[in-house]
């Protein structure tokens, strides 16, 4: 277990910072005045019962949808509806809770079209396959390599993803986020139905990718222990609302959090 | 142990990203590439104008709506329609400019497909599936309507038919009526070839991949920063590209001359039908759809009126048609049930059995 | 300025002029409305209860006309007739659920979608063969279809009305108010409701899939039958009629595919607009702009409205 993060008020330190934040699909309120910030380098993250909208928060972080209220500033920029693909270019990865992966490409390629935002030859030269093409794709091809390698996944290289265990795609998932170099890696669930043995491997990867790379995390996760030991600060959301924001030492003593985990006593 | 895999090591990963990773593939290609020059030489004026031609003619559009459909995972139903652009765009640049060598202008017309392919792309980032499907029926229709309406297409010509002047290459006729069948081929041969390659390459790198997610999961795509609009749109320039290229083959290396009836509904789901049944998201699957649906009918045209003679029945020619019309569509369930992904992936099978044979796996 | 005045002025100068010829033409696009939101019902009805796109619904209007006058030519009464072509329907429908949606289930839409091409070629073949590939009269006469017009003087100038044409709309209004009352008040319709939700969920509370699907291929196959007979009647029997039936597809994009209203509606917007397009507007660029005008009618409208008339605002969740 890692030491928690000394508490910073330092702005220049904030990666994201999300400024009553409400989302309403008609009459359903998935949020509603939520706030908080991730800093540079922290592992964040967010918990809450079913429902409590943390993906609807971390959709409406990378642009997959737009607040109906309050703002979202990334790197000190604040962007009204961004699109999807501009935060991915911004430098904001993503995995998803239902493993979003393209099922019929193979493991190298799944990571491989990750590196896409990297790769600069134009079409004539793709079409020809020579030149800086095929000297980037095979550049490219290098780091993937060293992704699979870091992932312990070598042996499903060419396999179809659509073909793996679901243990094995999240890992693959992973892959692909990171391909993408991100300022900022949003996690969803991202042990999600895996046993202890995939889970300690995950939470080993999450670590390394934090510490090595300096890659700043923020992670849906349902399992407290691992949310505990991983994390520096937690943020706890309840139907659409945030209840608890700290260490994960506060969050687990606050009375509200506790009640809304255990219900309340009557 | 004629195709093994064993003992052929990739020791850089630029080998390791070629097409044909086995000795034998590469050979069994070379093979066919020179089999098929070869039958220019020694096929009859039959088999070159009325089958051969044809098909490659019918890859070669399969391939172009395999990119957009396979590939990128756009339906498109109107294939026939931007063949008709590519044919009547090369038939207006080579009356305009008759010095310049007509293959030149046949690759040109393609670009002129491209432009109105996505123009009518446009919609796919609104629009998916089967709505798009009916969009592109617009494309369809409204662009079939331009080519009975607009007479400037075909030079105020009163049959208000496309022709084939006389056009050669290093002075031997390719186009027109004295053009040999032999000439014609080599010409479509070789386009189809490059063509071919040109789209291997391209399916193979980043730009295919980016298809490939696009169709897969939309969303994720553009999640991971890929914009979905740029790359549907090229999806549907480089398919148009190519289906416009087979038609300008089609109308000046193959019927020699057509009318606008040519590029109508049917051409379009014939074409998907290749598609499919070779294989989405495959190119020698393309190959395979268009020698199916063309070819077996000529054979069935052959084969039931010599089955029927030993029983002193004839069939007509009409009948031929109707059964031709059966029996495609009958094949088309048949292979969805059998294999929803096409005869690639048989082919694909075969290659893997064949690899670890005599063992099953 | 020339153009711009023929094409936004002057054919609204010449509606005011002469509102007897405009009220023609909106009757007639009426019509072929409801023909149109004939034959989209038939692949709602499909849509709806298996989530098949049936591309193969035109052919079935043709296939059932065919039939039909095939039979009443090589001797059978016209009613008699009615009623084994019926009975070919239903044969047609458990041939369909047995022999192409049965081995395909839980395959992606676009593989069954295809599937229903290969019916259509199918089909197409099997009519040709049987039938002959000419075109043919509708038996509109030993059907008691009344024949004949009436012409009122309305607006200043007579307005035609066939009596074919009254006979259509009426027709095909029953067989929809028809189909929505056995959507919403019977048991089967309910049934078929639930399918169209969910599959697996409609088998676990014992909906057998199998019945159900041949019940609605059947009820598709006589609302083509009735489509058919009625297009016949217009325009005669023959492959052409396909093409029609093609135009069901903008008029399913304006309404939704799950929408029997939306039918409805797209229909007519379909039907009239092609209708006082052609009229009004065709001339400026040399006519038979209806081949097209509904798609891109369609078109427009899907860039504005993904979802269609009545289709449920589409929330993507990942």
């Amino acid at each position: 277990m890692r030491p928690p993060l000394q508490p910073n008020r330092d702005t220049d330190n904030t990666l994201l910072a999300v400024e009553n934040v409400s989302l309403r699909f008609g009459g359903v309120k998935a949020l509603t005045g939520v706030s908080f910030d991730i800093r540079k380098g922290e592992i964040r993250a967010i918990i809450g019962p079913n429902g409590a909208g943390k993906t609807s928060m971390l959709n409406c972080i990378n642009g997959f949808y737009h607040p109906t209220d309050g703002r979202i500033i990334f790197k000190g920029e604040m962007r009204r509806k961004m699109r999807p693909h501009v935060a991915a270019r911004g430098g904001i990865a993503r995995t998803f809770q239902n493993v979003a992966l393209f099922k019929s490409m193979s493991t190298l390629d799944n990571i491989m079209v990750g590196r896409s935002l990297k790769m600069k030859a134009g079409f004539f030269w793709q079409l020809l396959r020579y030149g800086p093409a095929i000297e980037e794709e095979v550049a490219h091809r290098k780091v993937v390599e060293d992704i699979i390698d870091f992932l312990q996944i070598p042996h499903i290289r060419r396999t179809p993803v659509g073909r793996l265990p679901y243990g094995l795609q999240k890992r693959v998932e992973l892959g692909r986020a990171l391909a993408m170099e991100p300022d900022l890696l949003l996690l969803d669930e991202p042990m999600a139905g895996m046993n202890l043995e995939e889970k300690e491997d995950m939470a080993r990867f999450i670590i390394e990718v934090n510490q090595q790379f300096g890659t700043t995390v923020a992670l849906i996760e349902h399992d407290m222990s691992v949310v505990m030991d991983l994390s520096d600060r937690v943020v706890v959301l309840e139907y659409g609302r945030k209840i608890a924001d700290g260490t994960p030492e506060q969050v687990k003593s606050d009375a509200r959090v506790i009640d809304a985990y255990l219900g309340v006593a009557h | 142990m004629l195709y093994r895999e064993a003992g052929q090591f990739k020791t850089t990963y630029f080998s390791d990203m070629a097409v044909f990773r086995l000795r034998e593939d590469r050979t069994g290609l070379a093979v066919v590439v020179v089999a098929a020059y070869g039958l220019a030489f020694v096929g009859t004026d039959f088999l070159l104008q009325a089958v051969l031609i044809p098909f490659l003619v019918f890859s070669l559009a399969a391939i172009g709506l395999n990119i957009l459909t396979g590939y990128a995972g756009q339906l498109s139903l109107g294939t026939g329609a931007f063949m008709g652009v590519g044919a009547y765009s090369c038939y207006k640049l080579m009356t305009a400019f008759p010095d310049v060598n007509v293959i030149i202008w046949i690759l040109v017309s393609g670009l002129f497909s491209a432009a109105v392919g996505a123009l009518f792309g446009l919609p796919s980032l609104r629009i998916k599936g089967f709505y798009l499907a009916v969009a592109t029926l617009a494309a369809q229709f409204f662009l079939q309507w331009c080519f009975i309406r607009v007479p400037w297409l075909v030079n105020y010509n009163v049959s208000g038919a496309l022709d084939a002047p006389l056009r050669t290459v290093f002075s031997i006729p390719v186009v027109g009526a004295t053009a040999t069948s032999q000439a014609r081929y080599i010409v479509v041969l070789t386009l189809v070839i490059a063509l071919t390659w040109l789209a291997s390459n391209l399916v193979r790198g980043r730009i295919g991949r980016m298809w490939i997610a696009v169709r897969d999961m939309d969303l994720a795509a553009e999640l991971i920063g890929i914009r979905p609009l740029q790359t549907k749109l090229l999806a549907f320039a480089v398919s148009s590209y190519y289906c416009g290229v087979a038609g300008a083959l089609m109308v000046f290396l193959w019927y020699g001359g057509a009318e606008y009836d040519v590029f109508n509904i049917n051409q379009s789901f014939f074409i998907l039908f290749m598609v499919i049944i070779g294989g989405l998201g495959s190119l020698i699957g393309s190959f395979f759809g268009a020698a199916l649906i063309f070819i077996m009918p000529i054979l069935l045209g052959i084969i039931l009126p010599a089955l029927l003679v030993p029983f002193g029945l004839s069939i007509g020619a009409e009948t031929i048609e109707h059964l031709r019309f059966m029996i495609v569509g009958a094949l088309i369930i048949f292979f969805l049930i059998v294999e929803p992904h096409g005869l690639a992936r048989l082919w694909q099978i075969g290659k893997q059995k064949l690899l670890v044979w005599p063992f099953p796996y | 300025m020339d153009i711009l005045y023929k094409a936004f002025v002057e054919p609204f100068l010449f509606m005011s002029e002469a509102p007897d010829l405009l009220l023609q033409t909106l009757w007639e696009g009426l019509v072929s409305g409801v023909l149109y939101a004939l034959i989209a019902l038939g692949f709602v009805l499909i849509f709806k209860a298996s989530g098949v796109f049936n591309f193969a619904q035109g052919i079935m209007v043709v296939f059932a006309a065919l039939t039909l006058v095939g039979l009443y030519e090589k001797g059978v009464p016209a009613l008699l007739a009615l009623l084994l072509t019926a009975g070919v329907m239903l044969l047609l429908a458990i041939a369909v659920e047995r022999i192409v949606l049965r081995p395909l289930v839980n395959q992606p839409d676009i593989i069954l979608f295809m599937a229903t091409f290969g019916l259509t070629y199918f089909l197409v073949g099997l009519g040709e063969l049987v039938f002959g590939g000419s075109p043919k009269e509708m038996i509109a006469d030993a059907l008691y279809l009344p024949q004949g017009t009436t012409e009122l003087t309305l607006l200043g100038g007579p307005v035609r009305f066939q009596h074919l044409d009254i006979a259509a709309a009426v027709i095909a209004s029953i067989i929809i108010a028809a189909l929505a009352v056995f959507f919403s008040r019977t048991r089967i319709g309910r049934a078929l409701r639930a399918v169209a939700d969910s599959h697996k969920a409609a088998l676990s509370v014992g909906i057998s899939l199998n019945q159900i699907w041949v019940i609605v291929w059947f009820a598709a196959g006589i609302v083509a039958l009735v489509a058919g007979i009625m297009w016949g009647a217009r325009s005669g029997v023959s492959f052409s009629l396909q093409i029609i039936a093609l135009k069901a597809l903008p008029v399913l994009i304006l309404g939704g595919f799950t929408s029997v209203p939306g039918a409805i509606i797209g229909g007519l917007i379909v039907g009239v607009g092609e209708k006082v397009g052609e009229f009004y507007w065709g001339p400026l660029v040399g006519g038979g702009i209806d081949t097209w005008l509904a798609y891109v009618i369609a078109l427009l409208f899907l860039l504005y409205r993904p979802q269609g008339l009545f289709g449920e605002r589409i929330i993507e969740r990942i």
